[in-house]
């Protein structure tokens, strides 16, 4: 009882000693010239609304390349190229995505300003699919590595793939450029990219007929592609996307960089 | 005795000479892929692709907790052992020939590991100076291993007698040896002392002593590596079981010829009393096919099927889970004080290691279980976590449960998310296109639900247009031709039934040759339940599927069921690759899950079924009425199941 006691008046004089700092606080205030007062208000207001606009203003233009394909068509080789110009002791099945800030080999020797590129090459098995939802968001431009050696029996599951990359609400929201890359060419039986780009044409119009059959609920997919009643085509996609040629082996890269350097401007 | 020397000399003289050949590769590469050391002194290219294979059907499919790898590939047959430095993200990978049995592996891994963390740079990607440090591991290990065979060759078989009499393994009559050295390989020291003896009794079915030995002998890794081999299915053992072909289908196969001219097992009418038996208790109407004049029946109507309706989501709040570790790492506490354990927290452990993270694992395992996930798979699950958590380092302000947590769920949705496209409706387009019937064939043990399950397929596939024709193939069970008849007068589509007590590969077989004459766009073929260890039916479904060649082979298995579905399905798939006479025998594609509204969370069924198979889950039945089918939310499942 005495214990509680002691506590209620230390509470009390604690009361005291904060109401008393409140009342000089008001005076103190109330001392203070009107105008200034307005003033360092007013300046105040004026530095919060300046930076809330200016963040939503500026749009940082993201710097991020999303290297994407089946499992198999060459993306690490093509990642460490772009990287250090050449694919090392090779590569394997790739368990995690490789990410990397860097300027382009190929410009390093360049002069003047060179911008760096934020690349990310994300696995292509099918049991790491999620992983590509993690990036894409923030991705400037898509890459879509083709393995044009084996491209026929893997052609439908590449359609597929390319179909949800495709149908994806942040790339057709953002209008995200997209590049179809058939990688490989040094070979000698590699198919051209003509052929590549009419077969994933008459594959994508397929799949568009069977996910659109199927109810709003059952389709994965956010987006439909292409116009209805016409053969889909690459260029009826709001977004552009291209089909180019590259061999991650042996390096001929330059059209990679070229859609790289389209996209990502300093 | 003396032959026995002999025959110890000659080999002991073989693997003198192949001495450089002992290690086909080792490799070290990231885990983004890229490869940072290989050794260049065996230069030997490795036939095939082993190690993507590797990482396809054992990495990536949270096999890691596993010994070993093999691997097949025409003109060699590879095993393969790896470990992680889980902190620098770095895979370590040996690959040897399976018939050499390199015991020194496990150690030059874990050494090579230690070494090369040392010189490791994540901006360097060549390490040329490791050549050297290897060579010198190498001939260590290999000395050491030596030593330890010699000094452990004298030493007698210790109650070898008893041991065989206790562990009883089907392995295979000699032949590869294939789990031997497996375990032999495993067992480090112990391994030394069968090597030695090995010798005298390899030549001879002695394979067989020594698997029996290994397996009791084991330690951790050598029991895991029992479970691995010979309890639950693996998928790599599946793909031996495919290439063999050797002498055991061969026999299997010439007695299954030998019984089919026998009539069929027909069941004996159990006689109870004097009485006289009864006549044949077959009392199927003769009517023909189009038999629906006398009972006129509306077209089954019964809206939306559940597969085309949205999900709702109930989303359960976070502190649920909070409180649900903290009561999981309650037989921790006890061993270090409360203080230290928060200061470990905040500041964030050095590395983790194993014994720290076994009461959370033991904790999450023992939770998986309450959800109904089998015992063994649960154990393989929490042993692969653990391999890809030792050794990282602790991120400040977690807990280590936390941590066990996250990566079991990543571990979860990777197992759950499907290997290839599970979208029926364009495998069925893409039949329709070449104008042939897309067959689907309903396997499951008695009374999964695989006739019900199989009308709300057809009632699914009907509502999208798409022309479907049951075959009934059930010959067996009484009843089950007139129940798929009233199904398919319901929903009014054609059903080829032949009656019973006739051989359900051909009556399968003609019911593709009407769909394809009729333009049916898929078949739906119902087949008999049966149990796993019925062989002779078990030969005739394998019968029938190898004579139908069906699109899609649908495992129909059971919500409820427990610790069964991994003996189910890796009995299944086995007799399936097993009793097929195929080069290339087809397996269980896809997963019916049925009875999935009689279970309220304990989901944990779809885990093991999914895990033992490698098949994705393609329906699940929830009730008993013609839309009661949905498709698997694998989001849902994970989070239901780590509750």
């Amino acid at each position: 009882m005495d214990g509680l006691d002691h506590w209620k008046n230390q509470a009390e004089q604690w009361k005291n000693q904060a109401e008393q700092w409140f009342r000089q606080d008001f005076e103190y205030i109330h001392q203070i010239p009107p105008n200034q007062l307005y003033a360092a208000l007013a300046v105040l207001l004026f530095t919060i609304l300046f930076v809330f606009f200016v963040r939503l203003f500026k749009r940082t233009k993201s710097n991020t390349i999303v290297l994407s394909g089946l499992s198999g068509s060459g993306k690490t080789v093509l990642f460490y190229q772009l990287r250090d110009g050449s694919s090392h002791q090779g590569t394997v099945t790739s368990m995690e995505p490789n990410e990397g800030t860097f300027v382009l080999h190929s410009e390093q020797t360049k002069n003047g300003k060179k911008k760096p590129i934020h690349l990310v090459d994300v696995p292509g098995h099918s049991r790491l699919r999620p992983k590509l939802d993690e990036f894409l968001p923030q991705a400037a431009a898509i890459i879509f590595v083709v393995d044009a050696l084996e491209f026929l029996p893997n052609c439908r599951t590449a359609s597929e793939y390319l179909y949800d990359v495709l149908t994806k609400a942040s790339v057709v929201k953002k209008k995200i450029p997209v590049l179809i890359v058939c990688n490989k060419t040094d070979k000698v039986t590699a198919h051209t990219k003509e052929f590549i780009r009419k077969q994933m044409e008459k594959e994508i119009d397929k799949l568009r007929a069977s996910r659109s059959a199927i109810s709003a609920a059952d389709v994965a997919n956010d987006f439909t592609l292409g116009v209805a009643g016409e053969a889909f085509s690459f260029s009826q996609c709001q977004n552009k996307v291209t089909v180019g040629e590259a061999s991650g082996l042996t390096g001929e890269i330059s059209q990679v960089e070229q859609f790289i350097r389209e996209h990502i401007k300093p | 005795m003396c032959r026995g020397i002999s025959v110890f000399l000659f080999d002991l003289s073989l693997v003198f000479t192949n001495n450089n050949k002992m290690l086909e590769q080792l490799l070290i590469f990231t885990r983004g892929g890229l490869i940072l050391w290989t050794c260049k002194e065996l230069g030997n290219a490795l036939k095939g692709s082993p190690i993507d294979a590797l990482i396809r059907s054992c990495l990536l499919e949270e096999r890691s907790g596993a010994a070993s790898y093999n691997y097949d590939a025409p003109g060699a047959a590879y095993t393969l052992k790896w470990t992680f430095h889980n902190e620098l993200g770095l895979v370590f990978v040996a690959v040897y020939q399976r018939i050499l049995h390199l015991l020194y592996v496990d150690e030059l891994l874990s050494m090579v590991k230690r070494e090369f963390s040392e010189i490791y740079d994540p901006k360097r990607t060549v390490y040329h100076d490791f050549d050297e440090t290897f060579r010198q591991l190498r001939k260590e290990a290999e000395a050491r291993a030596e030593e330890l065979k010699k000094s452990k060759q004298v030493g007698k078989p210790v109650s070898n007698s008893k041991k065989q009499g206790q562990v009883q393994k089907t392995g295979f009559a000699g032949g590869n040896g294939k789990k031997s050295e497996g375990s032999l390989a495993n067992d480090g020291g112990d391994g030394d002392g069968k090597k030695g003896r090995r010798p005298e009794n390899g030549l001879s079915n002695g394979n067989f002593v020594d698997t029996v030995e290994a397996k009791v002998n084991g330690t951790f890794n050598g029991k895991e590596n029992t479970s691995s081999n010979v309890g639950a299915f693996d998928v790599n053992k599946l793909q031996k079981l495919r290439t063999k072909g050797g002498k055991k289908t061969d026999t299997v196969v010439s007695k299954g010829s030998k019984e089919e001219p026998k009539k069929k097992l027909t069941k004996k009418n159990r006689v109870w009393d004097d009485s006289p038996p009864e006549a044949k208790l077959d009392f199927t109407e003769p009517v023909g096919e189009n038999a629906d004049n006398n009972i006129e029946v509306v077209a089954a109507d019964h809206g939306e099927s559940m597969m085309d309706k949205e999900e709702n989501f109930s989303s359960e709040s976070e502190s649920e889970d909070e409180d649900e570790i903290g009561k999981g790492s309650k037989p921790d506490p006890k061993k270090k004080g409360w203080f230290s354990s928060m200061f470990q927290s905040i500041a964030g452990k050095a590395n983790l290691e194993k014994s720290d993270l076994e009461p959370a694992l033991k904790a999450l395992k023992d939770r998986l279980m309450t959800k109904n996930v089998a015992e063994e798979i649960a154990e393989k699950l929490c042993e692969s976590v653990a391999a890809s958590l030792e050794g990282k380092k602790l991120a400040s302000f977690t807990r280590i449960s936390s941590t066990v947590q996250a990566a079991m769920e990543e571990a979860l949705v990777r197992i759950l998310t499907p290997r290839r496209s599970i979208d029926i409706m364009r495998d069925v387009n893409a039949a329709k296109e070449q104008r042939k019937p897309y067959v689907v064939v309903f396997v499951g043990v008695n009374g999964v639900g695989k006739s019900t399950n199989l009308a709300k397929v057809a009632y699914w596939l009907q509502q999208h247009n798409v022309n479907v024709m049951m075959a009934a193939c059930d010959t067996f069970r009484s009843g089950a031709v007139e129940q798929l008849r009233t199904h398919a007068r319901r929903l009014q589509i054609p059903i080829f039934e032949k009656g019973y007590e006739k051989d359900p590969a051909i009556v399968a077989k003609e019911a593709i040759q009407e769909a394809t004459r009729n333009g049916s766009d898929v078949v739906l073929v119902d087949t008999a339940g049966r149990m796993q260890d019925n062989e002779p039916l078990m030969r005739a479904l394998s019968k029938l599927i190898y004579l139908n060649n069906p699109d899609l082979v649908l495992f129909v298995g059971e919500a409820l069921v427990g610790n069964d579905a991994v003996d189910q399905l890796s009995k299944f798939n086995q007799k399936l690759a097993d009793l097929s006479t195929a080069s290339n025998p087809r397996l269980i594609d896809g997963i019916l899950l049925t009875k999935f509204d009689t279970i309220d969370d304990k989901v944990g069924a779809a885990l093991s079924m999914v895990y033992i198979s490698g098949a994705p889950v393609m329906f699940v039945g929830c009730g008993q009425s013609y839309t009661d089918l949905k498709k698997l939310n694998v989001k849902s499942i994970v989070k239901t199941l780590l509750k």
